[in-house]
């Protein structure tokens, strides 16, 4: 049987594109919502009793 | 584990997969080099199945606990398994073109396993179509839970049906009927699937999370 190395390098290609494709899509789709995401409330600055100093 | 150290680990082992399907791996007798497509094509469906193994176990303890987090997993491996399905299903058709002549046949392998991509598919508009979400997952635990009946149904279909396909290299009753040379080719890039499939699935389970927290 001769050799098809054009269906193998087709196979491999396919593969390679779908993969990088979904991860691509699945990256982007993490950076929209990162910053879309509601941000937390900010505990504001630490108090003495909270750093454990004497009083 | 990191998600980063897990994605370079999948991409170091997917690098030594090809090398030892490509270059390692002996050329085959009957099929020649054509025959490396399996390198893909195998894997692809074995992670497809072990993808939707876990959604039936997520749905599981989805039904029984009610947890978001099994639910997220259980959407997530589908997703993640109906890409590496859809792999195995294009590979497969390149591979007969060039061994069989036709990119697709009606045999019982090709036609359970487009049944299985096809449920998988439905899976994932199912949970689309829904808008309360306890709902959606509750339908598609269910749905999870059928749709596993199918995968046996592939994969011992070269067995209860006459095919054109060959009978499965992996996970078959007897002893090994393959080479070591490329039997070890064939486990790199299994690892390397597996690998990948991982990292791909708690990906998908951080933008769920994001996703309903953005929602909320």
């Amino acid at each position: 049987m001769p050799d098809h190395w054009g269906f193998v390098l087709a196979a491999y290609g396919l593969t390679a594109v779908v993969l990088a494709a979904y991860w691509r899509h699945l990256v982007r789709r993490e950076r929209e919502l990162a910053a879309l995401r509601p941000r937390r409330p900010n505990p504001g600055p630490a108090t003495g009793a909270a750093q454990g100093s004497p009083s | 584990m990191n998600h980063r150290i897990l994605g370079a680990a999948a991409v170091s082992v997917l690098v030594a997969g090809l090398v030892m399907a490509l270059g390692v791996a002996p050329r085959e007798v009957a099929q020649g080099n054509v025959q490396r497509i399996m390198y893909v094509h195998v894997p692809a469906i074995l992670i497809g199945y072990l993808a939707f193994a876990v959604v039936l176990v997520a749905s599981v303890a989805y039904l029984v606990r009610r947890g978001e987090s099994a639910d997220r997993l259980a959407h997530a491996s589908a997703e993640v398994g109906v890409v590496f399905t859809g792999i195995n299903i294009a590979t497969g058709a390149i591979w007969g073109k060039s061994t069989w002549g036709t990119w697709w046949t009606w045999d019982a392998r090709l036609t359970s396993v487009a049944i299985m991509f096809v449920i998988y598919l439905g899976y994932l508009l199912l949970r689309g179509m829904l808008e309360d979400r306890e709902r959606a997952a509750r339908f598609a635990a269910v749905l999870g839970i059928v749709a596993a009946l199918d995968i046996p149904l592939v994969h011992f279909s070269v067995y209860w049906w006459r095919t054109l396909h060959q009978p499965p290299t992996m996970l078959k009753p007897g002893a090994a009927a393959m080479a070591p040379a490329f039997a070890g080719a064939l486990a790199v890039n299994v690892v390397a699937f597996a690998l990948l499939y991982t990292y791909l699935v708690l990906k998908r389970v951080h933008v769920l999370r994001l996703e309903q927290e953005v929602l909320a």
